[in-house]
């Protein structure tokens, strides 16, 4: 007995010794007599597989890499704020469809997403530049600004941009349902195949997170809120699916801006209605939409201190002057930047019923009879893009009164987030108290751990083209890409807003479903740590990876179901230049730094 | 009427006898079971040549369709051989003849198509008087056959790790020292004392164990252990084990199995690539399998294949580690609580209870959330959650031992305690834990994989079967060879495992000898 337990721990000890002393010397013979460069990758595991590729080309590059996989966007942020990092994968999605939104917050010096602390006056100096310019002018500055960015100071390191990729249950709807290409969902112009359908029969979709920020528009900008945001309350001015400036299916009939570029006119419809929600119904308030709402939501929005933890002020910042015109003869004298006509003509283009009278009082607006609204937003200086942001949800427009009611009970100094509750609060209408006021096309019934629910607001443009078809809609939240698809297939879910590039082959054999691409703005790519002291402030080793890392292996690997992209630019504007690896040249620059490291 | 009915208990005391007869006899054995997995596997096969899931399709895959060409022949031979076999144990003379013993030639070389039952089955009917060396000796040599033939897989690839023709020529070698002991065994050793001249390769046998084959190393040790008994009429204990543990069929394939797997883990060190299991090669992206790749590509182009091989290694690495460290804390624990008793006991065993009552693998998902992602923690994890079990295990075997007459001896004789447990409780309370700890390997490399399957194992570039099984299950659908290779591995070393546990609690059983 003693022996044959001897002869089990012996065997079974020198059997252990051996695996472990394999796995070291085979680490040593590994790359000959090349040093290896350590560098410290950082990412999500959502992103696991873009990961494993960098991770993967840059050891084939002689880089030891040490992969940190972190589990969700919050433990990941806190790990970059932590700073012991090289590499950080990330994303950015340009939701307003314009080039300033694209490089302002994540390269400018204050951007509030520049994590990797870019500091170059050259690429501020060109940030700037840009943003004053027309859509014809600043192509040359944006590509220069990307070859600065990439080529010549290898800032970040370009990966690919993605398609944005949704699937429908074609026995519910017809496949062609609007697919914008920054915009969110557009609820209002979805309908049923069969009609009859729309009043009885919920739409239910899906969202990944189950956590709203806020339901304060400023007070937030993720995906978290975005689409649902963006249905909840309405914006004076839209973009089309191509990105393109329209006041179709907005607050405003139309827009003009003025000579000079920094003023901005907006003709206010009067038929939309503030809904609130009485027994988990949407019920009409009966208060309208008008100009002094407007007025108020923008001036907070671009007010720092107006809520506490103001997400999008950097969005707003450049307004100086939001006012109701009240004076015709403003209209008619002021001329339009491009054209030079007067900004009345602009206003009045299309419309039935002139201008007889303008009013600041919303409820004296009666547009049949020629009683309209005028808004003007100045800006500080000339920034055509600002409409881009106005587009954007957290410029939807909320009520003056109601707003004030809720967030006049703190003071935003001495916030307290565990006993204050702000307009929105996601918190407090989880928990029942829905204080909201919605202006938009949907109202938010209700929100619970599992789901959440909407319902057309009855007062929404009644009896217009822009009036919401489908009674309610529910959005669920699951949290995997996988089992979202699974619940699609099975028919528990009739649309699928994110489609995961694994999951498209499955869905396109189906003959009942269809998964819908089209290009977006989103564009992952990685940055690298230029905080003082790390090793990678220095350009050799910065280019060395940047050479060392090619795109087309990504599209591979994702089944061609993304595109090539060189910065958050690209998808934006076609400025021509193009990422490719080169291994010699990454050898190259990395034999350079090594020979100044010595 | 009376005649009839002794005729029907005739027939049935035929039978009873016949199956007696037939059981005792490891020839009808072995080609029982191998005709039964060549018959198995032409059916699968057959079955995956045709697309069974589009039936509308005429395309036949080529591969599958040899496959079972291949097995339907083995079956065939194999099926033969043991009705002959049964028709001849059956008969008035109750003993195979020799011309059928010579059929056993016949069946070896089918070992080339992985058919390792065949050559089992071969070998035990070519020799009549089957010694416990020789059968070690079929046991290794089919080992390291096995892990020859896997490694020469690779030949069908582009290209070959650097040390590949040393460790090919290496277990080539090896393999015809194997066969060679085989048949000396077969001439020099007997039930007693082997001949002197079978002692090289004893020792030779001996050294083999760093391929990781325990077959050979048993082999070595228990001739030179018989050669150096000095009493020839009383047996070794630990021999007789042995010998009870090879009477046992299915346990000595769940040894095979898992000795297969520590020489392949040893071996992958020569023979396989480890770059082509871990770096990725966008040009071979999900592929389906092919000789080049014989279990598909995954979603990186990495090898399914080599990434299953470098997967036993981890498997069986953590599996061991985290089975050994919980037998000697809790063994310990175990050991002191059930000698002192009394409040030792029960302090000893409340605080282990605490730890029973939180199940093993959230405790594991709590330390790993805690600790963060790797190996070392995985093992730290696995091991804390097993020792409450062993701990009681040993417990319950020291109680019932401490009130023995040979510990009360020891006691008078004035033995410190210390002295008491350890040379005497200890080695006498083991068995059970043994036979526990090899059970518990099986469910300790289930516990890796279900813990890299949900993404806190090892980290998810490192070939762990969890891990592949974690890639393969997004592919379900489309690629579904991808998870299947790697559940099947998992299923065989648990299976494996269990069943050499088994064999293991009945060889060590006293009741059982």
């Amino acid at each position: 007995m003693k022996r044959l337990l001897r002869a089990f721990i012996l065997s079974s000890m020198s059997l252990s010794l051996v695996a472990c002393g394999g796995t070291d010397s085979e680490k040593a013979e590994g790359k000959g007599d090349v040093t290896l460069e350590t560098i410290k990758v950082l990412g999500m595991s959502a992103n696991e597989m873009d990961l494993n590729i960098l991770a993967d080309q840059l050891t084939k590059a002689n880089f030891d890499v040490d992969v940190n996989m972190q589990p969700d966007y919050s433990s990941y942020s806190a790990a970059v704020d932590a700073g012991d990092w090289d590499l950080a994968l990330t994303g950015w999605t340009t939701v307003t469809g314009n080039p300033d939104y694209a490089v302002r917050d994540i390269f400018g010096t204050a951007g509030a997403y520049n994590n990797q602390n870019l500091s170059d006056p050259k690429v501020d100096e060109l940030i700037e530049k840009a943003s004053t310019e027309t859509s014809e002018k600043y192509i040359t500055t944006y590509k220069e600004l990307e070859n600065v960015l990439v080529n010549e100071n290898a800032y970040m390191l370009p990966l690919y941009s993605s398609l944005r990729m949704q699937a429908v249950n074609t026995d519910l709807m017809e496949p062609t349902m609007r697919q914008p290409k920054s915009r969110s969902a557009v609820w209002e112009s979805w309908t049923y195949k069969d009609a009859s359908l729309n009043a009885t029969r919920p739409f239910i979709m899906t969202q990944t997170s189950s956590i709203l920020t806020s339901l304060d528009p400023i007070q937030a900008n993720d995906g978290s809120i975005n689409q649902l945001s963006s249905n909840m309350n309405i914006r004076i001015i839209n973009l089309t699916d191509e990105d393109e400036i329209e006041a179709d299916g907005s607050l405003s009939y139309n827009y003009a801006i003025a000579e000079g570029n920094s003023e901005y006119y907006f003709l206010l419809r009067d038929n939309v209605n503030f809904s609130k929600i009485e027994d988990k119904k949407a019920v009409d308030t009966g208060v309208k939409v008008g100009a002094e709402d407007v007025v108020f939501t923008l001036n907070r929005a671009k007010d720092q201190n107006s809520v506490p933890l103001h997400k999008t002020y950097g969005l707003h910042s450049h307004m100086e002057e939001i006012s109701i015109v009240t004076d015709i003869e403003e209209l008619n004298t002021i001329k339009e930047s491009n054209t030079g006509v007067p900004i009345m003509e602009m206003l009045m283009n299309g419309m039935e019923t002139p201008i007889t009278s303008l009013t600041a009082d919303k409820t004296q607006a009666d547009n049949a009879n020629g009683v309209y609204q005028v808004v003007k937003i100045k800006t500080i200086k000339p920034f055509p893009q600002v409409l881009n942001y106005l587009a954007h949800q957290s410029a939807g427009i909320l009520n003056a009164e109601q707003v004030t009611s809720i967030n006049s009970k703190f003071d935003v100094a001495t916030y307290d987030a565990t006993k204050d509750v702000c307009y929105g609060d996601f918190n407090a209408i989880k928990s029942g108290d829905n204080h909201l006021w919605m202006s938009g096309p949907y109202a938010l019934t209700y929100v619970d751990d599992y789901e959440v629910a909407f319902q057309k607001n009855p007062g929404y443009m009644v009896g217009t083209e822009y009036e919401p078809k489908i009674k309610d809609i529910v959005v669920k939240f699951i949290k995997d890409n996988v089992s979202a698809t699974s619940a699609f297939r099975s028919g528990e879910v009739d649309f699928l807003p994110a489609v995961d590039v694994t999951q498209v082959e499955i869905l396109d054999a189906e003959e009942k479903f269809e998964v819908m691409k089209r290009s977006s703005n989103g564009v992952s790519y990685a940055v690298f740590n230029l905080a003082e002291g790390n090793k990678f402030t220095d350009l050799d080793l910065r280019k060395a990876v940047l050479y060392a890392v090619d795109q087309q292996p990504f599209i591979a690997v994702k089944n061609n179901l993304v595109n090539p992209a060189f910065s958050t630019i690209s998808t934006l504007i076609d400025t021509g230049n193009v990422h490719v690896g080169d291994p010699a040249k990454s050898a190259e620059y990395l034999a350079a730094y090594q020979a100044k490291a010595e | 009427m009376i005649k009839a009915e002794n005729q029907a208990g005739m027939e049935f005391y035929q039978k009873k006898v016949n199956k007696r007869k037939l059981s005792g006899s490891l020839e009808y054995i072995t080609s029982k079971l191998s005709w039964q997995v060549s018959l198995v596997i032409t059916i699968i096969a057959l079955l995956s040549s045709i697309d069974i899931f589009s039936p509308n399709t005429s395309e036949v895959n080529k591969i599958p369709l040899i496959i079972s060409i291949i097995f339907l022949f083995e079956f065939i031979i194999q099926f033969a051989i043991y009705k002959k076999i049964t028709a001849q144990i059956i008969s008035n003379e109750g003993q195979i003849g020799d011309d059928t013993r010579k059929m056993g030639w016949i069946l070896l070389p089918f070992v080339i198509t992985g058919n390792f039952f065949m050559f089992i089955a071969g070998f035990m009917l070519i020799k009549k008087h089957k010694t416990l060396e020789y059968q070690l000796c079929v046991y290794s040599s089919l080992t390291t056959i096995s892990i020859l033939l896997l490694s020469s897989l690779n030949l069908f690839k582009d290209s070959l790790v650097s040390t590949f023709m040393l460790g090919i020529s290496a277990y080539g070698i090896y393999a015809v020292i194997n066969l060679i002991t085989l048949y000396f065994a077969g001439i020099y050793t007997v039930e007693k004392r082997p001949d002197k001249k079978f002692l090289p390769l004893a020792l030779i046998g001996i050294i083999g164990l760093i391929t990781g084959n325990v077959f050979s190393f048993l082999m070595g040790t228990i001739s030179i252990a018989k050669y150096f008994n000095k009493n020839e009429e009383v047996t070794i204990e630990w021999v007789d084990v042995i010998r009870r543990l090879f009477k046992n069929y299915m346990a000595a394939i769940g040894m095979l199995i898992v000795v297969f797997l520590i020489s392949v883990s040893i071996a992958s060190l020569l023979t396989f690539d480890y770059d082509i299991a871990t770096l990725n090669n966008y040009s071979t992206l999900l592929q389906s399998p092919s000789l080049m790749y014989p279990f598909g590509t995954d979603e990186l182009g990495r090898c399914v294949f080599t990434r299953i091989v470098f997967g036993a290694r981890i498997s069986l690495l953590v599996g061991l580690v985290a089975t050994i460290v919980p037998i000697i804390i809790g063994g310990f624990l175990g050991a002191i609580s059930g000698y002192y008793g009394g409040k030792t006991d029960n302090i000893l065993m409340r605080l282990l209870d605490v730890l029973y009552a939180v199940p093993g693998i959230l405790l594991a998902i709590a330390i790993i959330a805690a600790f963060g992602v790797s190996t070392m923690n995985l093992i730290l994890a696995l091991s804390i959650g097993g020792i409450p079990s062993y701990a009681r295990t040993v417990r319950a075997t020291v109680m019932s031992l401490a009130g023995q007459e040979f510990v009360e001896a020891a006691k008078a004789c004035g033995a410190t305690n210390g002295t008491i447990i350890f040379k005497h409780i200890i080695p006498n309370s083991l068995a059970p834990v043994i036979v526990r700890a090899t059970m518990g390997i099986g469910s300790a490399v289930l516990s890796t994989s279900s813990l890299s399957f949900l993404g806190l194992g090892v980290a998810s570039h490192v070939p762990e079967w969890g891990n592949i099984l974690k890639a393969g299950s997004t592919y379900l659908e489309t690629n579904p060879y991808i998870a299947i290779f790697p559940g099947l591995a998992i299923i065989t070393i648990v299976l494996a495992f269990n069943y050499f546990g088994d064999g293991l609690r009945d060889a060590l059983d006293p009741k059982l000898k």
